[in-house]
């Protein structure tokens, strides 16, 4: 197929379809809205259906529902949206349901603005609904990314039976790049015969499925907790992705970030090297897991001597990136979170000020 | 072909067809000519990649942009300032209004009826046929008709915008001129102008190209790119 110019927020819509999801349901909130723009015009196309819910409370809900049903379903928003889906999305998890989020994250706390942020990172990764539940989050760099790692969220949430949130912000959704798309995904759930509640008849298997989140039996709870765990265990063996950037040869410095941010500190990158400043890179490809080991074997390098997280927020991932160095490294954090997205000049000035 | 515009231009387009990178380059090509230029951004649609991002670059060329009061900037709200009606009633030598995408970016547009009564306008319409939902020339005529039904104001030209940005092709400006002019014609409409990245102007095959073409210097760019540095290049 030939590259046709898309926003990141049709190109996920788009992606969402070419995986075989024709369920759509969401409620509108900049900097997002556009996906809802482009699939309420989309979706009848090719015989999908967006509904808008009343809020992000019955969208929530509204995917729990048609993902116990058995059907590929997902939503996107923006953060006070995702906040407010929050309780669902703990719900869906307990209860094993597939799901994918996209979360276009804009400037907190609370209304915050609307301009891109990376503000949900610990929301995302560590705190996205009570109770002992786990996303798997992937955040895009490119439009292009985008697309792939919805394509990839749509069997990712199937085989782990668990929400999947891509996580990006408000200039990947906004901005124009060139993308392309891969062929179509069948559209059907491969295992959904195991736990879709829809009907014995539509079945081969004569087991009876319930798609529910209450255990009240304490063993019983605990061995659904347990099972969760074994899945965000696997994950953390079979799905880490990241990406290295200038990391062949010696350098004095190591640049952990994702998403935006990692797209300016790669031309900061560059712009130092022609200085004669060597910096390596670490991006996270998957937040949650977090590439653990890609980031101690970087910062483990005999060159280096400090390890930087840049974030579009006030010092999120940096906790993770700390857990990975243990102390062996000066570990510090940068960034701005607001919307005025650092500049690599400014990227450019830290890492002079700390490494250099 | 010289490209020379005067009077009202307001352009209008798909979401997404690249009509603020063709506002912007428009006032500084007629500028550069010596027209004296206002630039409305009326794009009240959309909060991210408006003509407001360049506002300081094209000040600093002597063109005025007008633009919501600076408190409102940042703001996803529909703010019409008065000083829009102002500069339609005393048009200077350009007065050129960028409008937000598809119908519903168009519909400020007949709010302004008023202070466009009786006065010579020319509606320019960006296509991109890369771009989804303006790839035919039917996507574009539908489009048409939705932005006129809701701006209550009629298209009188085509202004082909044919680019995949930094990956546009040669052939890409090519095969999007042929669009363009099968679009105009299709609408009855002239084919104004193409635009071409600067970069391409040079290698450009232009001897079957019968328009004008304008080069365009890309100003609304992600943080890690830099704009291209407007002003006279010709």
């Amino acid at each position: 197929m030939a590259k046709v110019l898309m926003k990141g927020n049709e190109a996920i819509g788009e992606a969402a379809i070419r995986a075989g999801c024709l369920n759509y349901f969401a409620y509108p909130i900049t900097p997002q809205s556009e996906v809802a723009e482009y699939l309420v015009r989309r979706m009848p196309e090719v015989g999908g259906v967006f509904l808008q819910g009343e809020s992000e409370v019955a969208v929530g809900y509204m995917l729990f529902g048609a993902a116990g049903a058995g059907a590929r379903v997902f939503t996107t928003s923006s953060s006070p949206g995702i906040s407010l889906m929050s309780e669902s999305i703990s719900y869906i998890a307990a209860a094993q349901c597939p799901v994918v989020f996209v979360n276009i994250m804009r400037g907190g706390p609370g209304l915050g603005g609307i301009l891109p942020s990376q503000g949900d990172y610990l929301q995302a990764t560590k705190g996205i609904g009570h109770g002992d539940c786990r996303l798997l989050v992937m955040a895009p760099a490119s439009v292009q990314e985008a697309v792939e790692m919805v394509m990839k969220a749509f069997p990712l949430a199937e085989k782990y039976r668990n929400p999947v949130m891509i996580l990006g912000d408000g200039l990947i959704g906004q901005m124009m790049e060139p993308v392309e798309f891969p062929d179509h995904l069948k559209s059907e759930p491969s295992n959904k015969d195991a736990w879709a509640t829809n009907g014995m008849d539509h079945r081969k298997s004569n087991t009876r499925n319930l798609v529910k989140s209450l255990f009240l039996d304490p063993v019983v709870l605990n061995d659904n907790n347990l099972a969760l765990k074994a899945k965000y265990d696997r994950m953390r063996v079979e799905e880490v992705m990241s990406e290295p950037y200038n990391t062949d040869g010696d350098y004095k410095g190591l640049i952990v970030s994702y998403g935006t941010m990692s797209r300016v500190c790669r031309t900061a990158i560059d712009m130092l090297k022609a200085d004669g400043i060597e910096v390596g890179m670490v991006r996270p490809q998957t937040l949650f897991p977090f590439p653990v080991k890609a980031v101690e074997d970087a910062a483990l390098k005999p060159s280096c001597t400090h390890v930087l997280s840049i974030e579009m927020s006030m010092g999120q991932m940096v906790e993770d990136v700390a857990c990975c160095v243990k102390g062996r490294l000066p570990v510090s954090w940068y960034g701005k979170c607001g919307g005025d997205i650092p500049t690599p000049e400014e990227v450019i000035g830290v890492v002079k000020e700390r490494i250099a | 072909m010289k490209l020379e515009l005067s009077g009202i231009v307001i352009i209008v387009g798909a979401y997404g067809s690249g009509k603020t990178e063709v506002a912007i380059n428009l006032a500084v090509h007629m500028n550069a000519k010596g027209t004296t230029v206002r630039l409305a951004d009326l794009d009240l649609v959309n909060p991210y990649f408006r003509t407001r991002e360049a506002r300081h670059a094209l000040s600093r060329l002597g063109i005025d942009v007008v633009l919501p009061p600076a408190k409102y900037m940042q703001a996803d709200l529909p703010i019409l300032t008065p000083e829009v009606a102002g500069m339609l009633r005393n048009p200077s030598g350009l007065t050129l209004l960028d409008v937000g995408g598809d119908d519903v970016g168009a519909t400020v547009l007949a709010a302004l009826a008023d202070p466009l009564k009786g006065k010579a306008v020319q509606v320019l319409q960006v296509i991109n046929p890369n771009r989804p939902y303006t790839d035919t020339v039917s996507g574009c005529l539908r489009i048409r008709e939705e932005i006129e039904a809701k701006a209550k104001m009629v298209i009188t030209g085509i202004v082909g915008n044919a680019n995949l940005m930094e990956e546009t092709t040669e052939q890409d400006i090519l095969a999007g001129y042929e669009f363009s002019k099968h679009v105009a014609d299709a609408g009855n409409v002239p084919l104004v102008f193409i635009t071409t990245p600067t970069e391409l102007l040079t290698r450009l095959d232009k001897k079957d190209i019968h328009c004008p073409v304008l080069a365009l210097k890309r100003q609304l760019v992600p943080p890690w790119k830099r704009a291209e540095t407007l002003g006279p290049s010709e």
